[in-house]
């Protein structure tokens, strides 16, 4: 006569997602395996693919790209829809960013976290993958500040003060109002030449 | 003085999508050492989906299946594959718990089981019990697999998926301990439910 084997009880799970690193997606494309037409970005590890850019977007991201550079000549460089890498397994590319000035202009490295000033996702149809997903990475790596123009609501939301997942501050400027980076308070923009009218 | 504006699309809020990998770049990931034989991993929809650690549980349904076919299939009939992969199509490789293969002289040598290739295909199932039911049987039955076993440790029983059609199995019949149940390709074995699930 034996004894019943006592097991632990069965608990009902998903499998998990192979998680890449920065340096395995790296590989990818040195294999072959993503090329050039391959518009993806790694966050958390996953491989997201970035949906194709509306005229909206484009309009928005081209706004900030003519009107910023002249006012920071010096001061910030403009970074736009590039790398930045946050840690091992995550390496977005933001609609824009507003960067630590460097002469080399990042060239033997892209920007960590600590090289960020302001980031800007630019949001349509994705507002709330870059409200959830999106942001909570960006807090987690110590984004300074984020902008988010969504579309939907018609207004640019500044989140501040990262703290784990989340910013612990969030501030709305609608139609009619100025944002100004806190890194830059001289630089404001009326939120309807980012949004559109 | 007024500007019409132009009509774009409204919004669609919406998620974007992961990259789909195929076979031949889950392939070309081993070949440049991004995934490597400590990688316990499967590719379904595309996903590279990590294996859990195997409990002793499973262990014990997969080897119990493996003590009891073999010296019931004659040699001729069926190949049991265990814990290897089949290729479902050009997202989807899985590597099910245990199938029964059409009899090949090679073993399958120079290829990968094709779902034309299987007769049976079974998984043993206890945490993951509800992927497998879902994610896992809907790619199976889209590859027109023409038989599945689930082995579900929570229900204590098998359930046996036939007739696939889309997404799903139109028939679905579950056997209990002190049930046998048998491959609809060999009809004449019949396997104890508790040799499989324990008791």
């Amino acid at each position: 006569m034996t004894a019943p084997v006592i097991s632990a009880p069965p608990t009902i799970s998903a499998p998990a997602r192979r998680r890449f690193t920065v340096a395995e997606y790296y590989a990818m494309a040195d294999a072959g395996i993503l090329s050039e037409n391959d518009r993806v970005e790694l966050l958390d590890g996953d491989l997201i693919v970035m949906p194709p850019i509306g005229d909206w977007h484009a309009a928005s991201v081209d706004l900030f790209t003519n009107i910023l550079p002249p006012r920071l000549q010096g001061r910030a460089i403009v970074r736009v829809q590039n790398p930045t890498r946050l840690d091992n397994n995550s390496e977005p590319q933001p609609d824009v960013m507003l960067l630590r000035w460097r002469d080399d202009f990042y060239r033997n490295g892209h920007p960590g976290p600590a090289d960020v000033l302001l980031l800007i996702e630019v949001a349509d149809s994705s507002v709330e993958f870059d409200r959830t997903v999106k942001l909570a990475a960006y807090a987690r790596a110590g984004i300074p500040e984020v902008w988010i123009a969504a579309r939907p609501e018609r207004r640019v939301e500044a989140y501040t003060e990262p703290a784990g997942n989340e910013y612990a501050t969030v501030r709305c400027f609608g139609l009619g109002e100025t944002v100004a980076p806190q890194a830059f308070p001289d630089i404001a923009l009326a939120v309807e030449r980012i949004i559109g009218d």
